[in-house]
């Protein structure tokens, strides 16, 4: 590698990563909280959940179409807007609003939310649990409610919405581009050392060097996998944005016109879910939306299902299942990108692999904190380097001495 | 590993240029390795001994990077590398 190469690929490593820097020590940060989130929940502010009735194993649920009923009977006029059953307890999240122009017409009030749910037991579908009403007193926010929500925002999108996503996402492109520049920079730098030196009896300055070539090379890996994949999320967006102007356009135009029919004549629930079931076999069946909800079609129930397997787990495929007449439309697997997006979320959580993988990712998250840190310390360095050689050529006498044979000897073709 | 060097440091950069290259590359392929064994194994295998396996990989490069820094810290007039 020519010097030319080298310097160039010094200062593409340089200049990435001083933009992508502070952003990813706030995201790095406020990522180890969001990695604990459930357990943090536990412990400071427990589970609310009702006690559920303890009944014989084996006991089957109620059906859907029962509590479906029930929920009508409580708030006879209001329109259901999703039914989801819980996957690990015995219930069931019925989701209800006036209309559903009074959810469209949420979104231009920040502070107003018409929807509310109803908890059900599965089995007995007797009433656990009711969302407060929108004109009862707010709950005071807990602590870690606070906390958790600054972190998630902060982490998600710094408090700005889709053009925060896009731009954290871009940060991540360009953390990437500064790992790879900077696995260059370490077979450069690397020569003639031995993998994990660290030189404690020279300048401070080598010391954080080889900090920062040692941190940096046993996390290379997880970083870009964790980076590239948080990348992805952030496009997540978009990407849905794309699905719907496409595919799910051309699925739903034959019916895009009609009307959204009454609740009371539509058919069963319980039979839509055992269709959707049936349809994709090895699909657990995870909810349903009624006919009329903003991303769905005006006469079908859509119903979301998984795979069972891990790896499909979050490959969701929508099922159509007509509401007037109870038949099934179609199934309809995401594209590509969608598919890759949802296989991307587990490798930026790390929650496929219990407690010691969490503990895992948070440790290599420390580490990275540390590539980060030791890098700014080398830059911060370089400029007062630059900055007493300035001083010195204007004629001030500097008393650290320290500075110009270091820079002679760690600055090989970097500037 | 490097031997306690008894020079001084004036010696040292001199003859530090002339010392042979080392492989630069084992050790963080390796590492890349073992990390990637790691994450992947936990999300195919999700159960018993590849959750097992994924942790070990996993932990595999942050021992290295623990035991280099003891290394280091313990002995401060060597390098603590490893080879």
């Amino acid at each position: 590698m020519t010097t030319r190469t080298l310097r160039r690929w010094f200062v593409v490593h340089k200049w990435t990563s001083l933009v992508c820097t502070l952003f990813l020590l706030v995201v790095c940060v406020t990522g180890l909280p969001l990695l604990f989130s459930e357990q943090i929940w536990d412990t400071f502010v427990g589970d609310d959940d009702p006690p559920y009735e303890v009944l014989p194993p084996g006991t089957p649920n109620a059906s859907l179409d029962v509590i479906v009923e029930k929920a009508r009977a409580l708030y006879p006029g209001q329109i259901i807007t999703n039914v989801s059953p819980d996957d690990d307890e015995p219930a069931v999240l019925i989701s209800m609003a006036p209309s559903w122009q009074a959810l469209k017409d949420d979104e231009n009030y920040p502070d107003r939310n018409s929807g509310h749910w109803i908890k059900f037991d599965a089995r007995t579908a007797k009433v656990l649990e009711q969302s407060r009403p929108a004109d009862a007193p707010k709950e005071p926010r807990t602590w870690t409610g606070i906390i958790m929500g600054i972190c998630n925002r902060l982490h998600t999108s710094l408090f700005a919405g889709l053009t925060g996503r896009l731009f954290l996402g871009a940060m991540g492109g360009v953390f990437v581009a500064s790992l790879i520049s900077g696995t260059v920079l370490y077979g450069r730098f690397m020569k003639r050392l031995p993998f994990g030196s660290v030189r404690r009896d020279r300048a401070s300055r080598l010391t954080w060097l080889d900090l920062h070539n040692l941190l940096g090379a046993a996390t290379l890996i997880w970083a870009t996998v964790v980076g590239f994949t948080g990348l992805v999320n952030e496009l997540q967006t978009p990407l849905f944005g794309l699905w719907r102007v496409t595919d799910v356009r051309q699925i739903l135009r034959p019916y895009a016109n009609l009307p959204v029919p009454s609740q009371d004549h539509l058919s069963s629930v319980q039979a839509a879910f055992d269709t959707a079931a049936k349809v994709a076999p090895g699909n657990e069946v995870t909810g349903l939306s009624f006919p009329g909800a903003s991303f769905g079609s005006p006469v079908h129930y859509v119903l979301w299902t998984r795979g069972a397997t891990p790896l499909r787990a979050r490959l969701f495929t929508p099922v159509l299942v007509d509401a007037r007449t109870g038949e099934l439309t179609g199934a309809y697997p995401m594209p590509w990108y969608l598919r890759f997006l949802e296989i991307s979320r587990p490798l930026h959580f790390g929650d496929y692999g219990g407690m010691p993988l969490k503990i895992l990712w948070a440790l290599l998250d420390v580490v990275v904190i540390g590539v980060l840190v030791s890098g700014l310390v080398l830059w911060a360095g370089k400029r007062k380097i630059a900055t007493d050689a300035r001083l010195r050529a204007l004629g001030y006498d500097l008393d650290d001495a320290e500075g110009a044979p270091v820079s002679a000897l760690t600055g090989e073709g970097a500037r | 590993m490097n031997a306690l060097r008894p020079e001084t440091s004036q010696s040292y950069f001199a003859a530090s240029p002339s010392r042979v290259p080392v492989a630069v590359w084992p050790w963080p392929i390796a590492l890349g390795l073992l990390t990637t064994f790691g994450l992947l194994s936990a999300l195919l295998g999700q159960h018993g001994i590849w959750l097992a396996l994924s942790w070990a990989a996993l932990s595999i490069p942050l021992i290295v990077t623990v035991t280099c820094l003891i290394r280091a810290w313990r002995r401060p007039s060597s390098k603590g590398g490893l080879s």
